[in-house]
């Protein structure tokens, strides 16, 4: 599904990391694999050091402290808020929406549109292509999309296959109206016949956790994890993305009427250095101009790896200047999106820490 | 056939790759490995399969048949 907006421009993006670095070297104890493979597995997957957050820390918590920080600093006005988006898989709680909880601590104002969205990986493309919606409605003007997850307490310490590229992070970004047409496209697909490909198996309505859920059990690749934890087929997952992202991107360039050359950066949801680099290889794009370097540094925090990357990698370049970016998120649902828009001229891009 | 050999003695760094073993037979195959496999599959011989079809093959050499007879490129 293609989606074309116009008069729109995202005006800042503030990512907000935990202080807690840790090192692959120091989990790789708790995995089924000798240290010469987990060093293998390290250099071919890219792992290094991932940020955590700490005991009690909810995704929430890093939206306030960077809401916070946005207030104190004079960069955002509660009273502009006009909805606040909330993506993420870690809810405060099943009920209300944490978007709510959120416009409660700051006290803002009644006329704005909370709204909790549950998705992943493709998180920040399906949060701006919503923002951008409700920016065609005369009553908005300001958009305040948070993408927040904390799900390592959800990966279990003996997944070698989840937990060395498991962060958390939150990331805030606002969109807003705009004189200049600055055209926006993007596009969307979903395959729920894939829903389950990422999953974690108990601790909503269908499987409630019990201490039955709780019990660890070992897969065939000698993983522990129980039915509390997150489960990711690694196979499926990479399958889907080799086959649905390619031709994703090529019709993102006839839909747009951007080249590839033309495009200054190509800012993915960053899985691992691996499968960024083998999709790099099968669009014909240098990778140089993919960066892939925010799991080694910071680990994926699923909707939040494209702003790290976008506030990692180009911090005041585009405070200073604008650039051509081609965004795409893709994974759990499995959902699969992609945007090409220019940013810059940003209020604020950086990175703050929790 | 013996191209897709040479490439899978590479990515298990091993030499002369025993045609009628299977791969879990090698102490190298991993989940890594078996990764890698799918990955050389997708980018030079345009098919996907899972970690569990690739070990569901009695040997290595009916694995090598089974994906010169169905690739794609």
């Amino acid at each position: 599904m293609d989606f074309i907006f116009k008069n729109k421009r995202i005006s800042g993006i503030l990512t907000i990391l935990p202080k807690k670095a840790v090192k692959f070297e120091d989990e790789m104890a708790n995995y089924s694999f000798s240290p010469a493979k987990c060093m293998k597995l390290k250099l071919a997957m890219g792992y290094n050091e991932h940020r955590i957050a700490e005991p009690g820390q909810c995704s929430s918590d890093f939206c306030k402290f960077g809401l916070q920080y946005l207030f104190d600093n004079n960069m955002l006005k509660k009273d502009e808020i006009d909805a606040l988006l909330f993506v993420s898989q870690s809810p405060d709680y099943y009920m209300p929406p944490t978007s709510n909880i959120i416009h409660g601590h700051f006290g803002l104002k009644q006329d704005c549109l909370c709204l909790d969205i549950n998705q992943g990986c493709a998180g920040f493309e399906v949060g701006l292509i919503e923002a951008c919606l409700l920016l065609e409605q005369p009553a908005v003007n300001k958009v305040v999309l948070m993408n927040a997850d904390v799900l390592s307490p959800k990966v279990s310490d003996q997944d070698r296959n989840s937990k060395p590229l498991v962060g958390d992070a939150a990331a805030i970004t606002i969109i807003e109206k705009c004189d200049i047409e600055n055209v926006i496209h993007a596009n969307i697909k979903m395959d729920g016949s894939g829903a389950l490909v990422l999953n974690i198996p108990a601790g909503g309505f269908r499987m409630p956790c019990t201490p039955e859920t709780a019990i660890m059990e070992q897969d065939a690749l000698g993983n522990f994890r129980s039915k509390n934890n997150l489960v990711m087929q690694g196979d499926d997952v990479f399958n889907f993305v080799q086959r649905e992202v390619p031709p994703m991107i090529e019709h993102l360039f006839e839909q747009s009427g951007v080249g590839r050359d033309e495009v200054d950066w190509y800012m993915f949801h960053q899985p691992n250095k691996f499968m960024l680099s083998k999709l790099a290889d099968k669009l014909g794009i240098p990778h140089e101009k993919m960066p892939a370097n925010i799991v080694e540094n910071f680990g994926n925090a699923s909707g939040v790896t494209v702003p790290t990357c976008i506030s990692y990698n180009l911090g005041d370049q585009l405070v200073k200047g604008s650039m051509m970016l081609c965004l795409a998120g893709f994974g759990v649902g499995l959902t699969w999106s992609s945007i090409m828009m220019k940013i810059g001229n940003l209020m604020f891009n950086q990175i703050i820490e929790f | 056939m013996e191209e897709l050999k040479e490439k899978l003695e590479e990515l298990m760094e091993v030499e002369n790759l025993d045609l009628n073993a299977k791969f879990s037979d090698y102490e190298e195959w991993d989940s890594l490995t078996s990764l890698s496999v799918l990955a050389l599959l997708d980018s030079d011989y345009g098919m996907s399969m899972s970690h569990k079809d690739v070990l569901a093959f009695d040997s290595i050499g009916g694995f090598c048949e089974y994906v010169n007879s169905h690739k794609t490129k």
